[in-house]
């Protein structure tokens, strides 16, 4: 599974401004809902079922890295949006540190199979510190999107 | 080291959970494996990972069925594998 196959370039914001985790969320999920690639009327829908993930332990898994992912009824593929952030947020992460870079995965309610090879293939990409730090250095949606398929033609 | 004979422990475990070894499974695991002193690794098919890194866990994808290697090394192993066989067994 390739990351382009659910990440498009419309979906990528390089400068988040929120600072709090409920309102990195919101503009995540707004971008997915301006990207077109999604019923504007689900993202409420997805909103809540990102906030009641969260409730359940934080998507911030370290290292700088959230990747906040939720199922709902009104996707019908798997899709993703991606931000950076410069500050950092506070995102109770596991390794207390705040976190840059957004992951964000909606899935379809009954998709098992490719929620989980989308989360191997994303966290497969980001255990890598190199990978990290030039994503983080990225200033443009284009220059994101270019690394991330350099990387998705790679590692395949 | 010699006669240093630290255990090593390996059990094979079928993933229970529904979901696979999703995001919170996976977290739940590390945070168990990192009380431990014992060096753990988790394999899957070709892949070796290391059983303290939520990235290193999420990377196996590991789905419902499938078969994991969790391998312990150390003075504490037993107990490391023993707590962390829960989690792969648990269906929550």
């Amino acid at each position: 599974m390739k990351i382009s196959e659910f990440l498009s370039e419309k979906a990528i914001f390089t400068d988040i401004k929120a600072t709090k985790k409920e309102d990195v969320l919101k503009e995540l999920v707004e971008l997915l809902g301006n990207s077109g690639e999604i019923d504007k009327r689900c993202t409420t829908k997805i909103l809540t079922a990102l906030m009641a993930r969260e409730s359940l332990g934080s998507t911030a898994i370290g290292q700088g890295v959230a990747i906040p992912h939720a199922k709902v009824d009104c996707v019908s593929k798997l899709i993703a949006a991606f931000g950076l952030s410069r500050k950092g947020v506070e995102f109770d992460s596991l390794d207390g540190e705040p976190a840059y870079i957004f992951f964000l995965l909606v899935a379809p309610q009954d998709s098992a199979g490719p929620h989980l090879k989308a989360l191997a293939r994303i966290a497969r990409l980001l255990k890598d510190k190199y990978f990290r730090d030039s994503l983080r250095s990225c200033q443009d949606e284009k220059s994101v999107i270019k690394i991330v398929t350099q990387e998705d033609e790679k590692k395949f | 080291m010699e006669g240093n004979n630290m255990p090593l422990v390996r059990k094979e475990v079928i993933v229970k959970n529904k979901q696979g070894l999703h995001a919170r499974p996976a977290a739940l695991f590390v945070q168990v494996a990192n009380k431990f002193d014992s060096r753990i690794v988790v394999r899957r098919e070709q892949e070796e990972v290391n059983g303290k890194s939520i990235m290193g866990i999420l990377t196996l994808g590991a789905e419902q069925g499938s078969m994991i290697i969790i391998e312990a090394d150390g003075d504490d192993a037993s107990n490391a594998v023993l707590e962390l066989e829960k989690i792969i067994n648990s269906e929550e």
